[in-house]
């Protein structure tokens, strides 16, 4: 295959990390892609920040507790890290409720940041 | 124009896989070209050939079969498959079980990845 | 195969040979994991295998080969962060040989 720039890819994630499966299927595509060399973003937004809150608990539920492993973007390529502000306010969290550095814009900005990818997908 | 699909929910149950097929057979009439399709999430279990479907009603997994003997790459993840009892035993013609670096490829190298999901 | 015996235990295995329960895990598991492997454990070994397990406990994955060799540098010396290295400890791969003797879950195979 002949060079081209880096892709702007970006995931965007919308679910809350439980009640179903793709939150954690997202997760673990995107851990993938950071090798690829590529231009990643992860976009947190609607019941999908809460993904990223501290504190998590899931043994009554009995499945898998993965929000450590959002810890990992960052060495794993995916240079921006966006949470809606919005979403954030409508269910009562502060950038302090969460576990990973990530960088809180307002819709507005997601949106624009979106125009400017060539791949967005979906979790 | 080169279009990558990815589709993420099963059949019957989600009409995300007639959508995907309907717009590859759209896309290849005007000719378009599919560097792929890939299955993620419950969309591996498109890809099973123990379906067994009433006679008046569409066959999914054939039809996808049908349209990877076409020489349209038909990728299911290995991850997700595993999860959902998809293996190389039940996995219809045409179609292969490999990781998601198959995706990265795809959206590295298609014009426009479409995602067809819920 | 499907169960070693430690110490007078039964530890059930999957197909692979990895731990069926992660729980199990002991350094004495390690150790029978190892010979299943025909890998002897030294302090070389143990570096990374424990070097995984924080990991794992961590962040609750297997870090990827890219993130491990950058890591293992990072911590036990520049000259042990790579590939090459590791593949020497661990011929039939770190991925697959050091997550088993870590009692680490199996890779899922993606990549």
């Amino acid at each position: 295959m002949e060079e081209q720039a880096p892709r702007k890819i970006m995931f965007v994630n919308r679910r809350a990390p439980h009640g179903s499966i793709y939150a954690y299927e997202g997760l673990e595509v995107v851990l993938i892609f950071g090798a690829y060399d590529q231009e990643i973003s992860a976009a947190f937004l609607d019941d999908a920040v809460f993904s990223l809150k501290k504190g998590q608990d899931t043994s009554e539920l009995g499945v898998k507790e993965f929000s450590a492993t959002f810890r990992v973007l960052e060495a794993y390529g995916v240079e921006n890290r966006y949470v809606e502000k919005e979403s954030l306010e409508k269910r009562g969290l502060t950038p302090d409720d969460l576990i990973v550095d990530v960088e809180v814009v307002d819709g507005a900005t997601l949106r624009k940041a979106m125009g400017e990818q060539d791949v967005l997908l979906p979790f | 124009m080169t279009f990558g699909i990815l589709v993420q929910e099963g059949p019957y149950n989600h009409e995300a896989s007639d959508s995907a097929y309907h717009f590859i057979q759209a896309a290849l009439a005007e000719g378009h070209k599919i560097t792929g399709v890939f299955f993620y999430n419950d969309g591996v279990t498109n890809t099973t050939k123990l379906m067994d479907i009433p006679a008046d009603d569409r066959h999914i997994s054939k039809r996808w079969s049908e349209l990877g003997a076409k020489g349209v790459p038909l990728i299911v993840c290995v991850a997700a498959a595993k999860r959902r009892g998809i293996n190389s035993d039940v996995l219809i013609d045409h179609a292969r079980i490999d990781g998601l670096g198959q995706l990265s490829e795809l959206c590295i190298e298609s014009d426009r990845l479409i995602t067809f999901g819920d | 195969m499907s169960a070693i015996e430690v110490g007078g235990k039964n530890i059930a295995l999957d197909e692979d040979g990895f731990l069926a329960d992660i729980g199990d895990w002991n350094e004495e598991v390690a150790l029978a994991l190892a010979k299943t492997e025909n890998v002897d454990m030294t302090d070389a070994h143990w570096e990374v295998v424990n070097f995984l397990r924080d990991y794992y406990a961590e962040y609750k994955i297997a870090p990827m080969i890219r993130i491990l060799t950058k890591a293992i540098g990072k911590k036990l010396g520049k000259e042990k962060g790579n590939t090459k290295y590791l593949y020497e400890l661990y011929p039939a791969g770190p991925a697959k040989q050091a997550c088993k003797i870590a009692g680490l879950p199996k890779p899922t195979g993606c990549v």
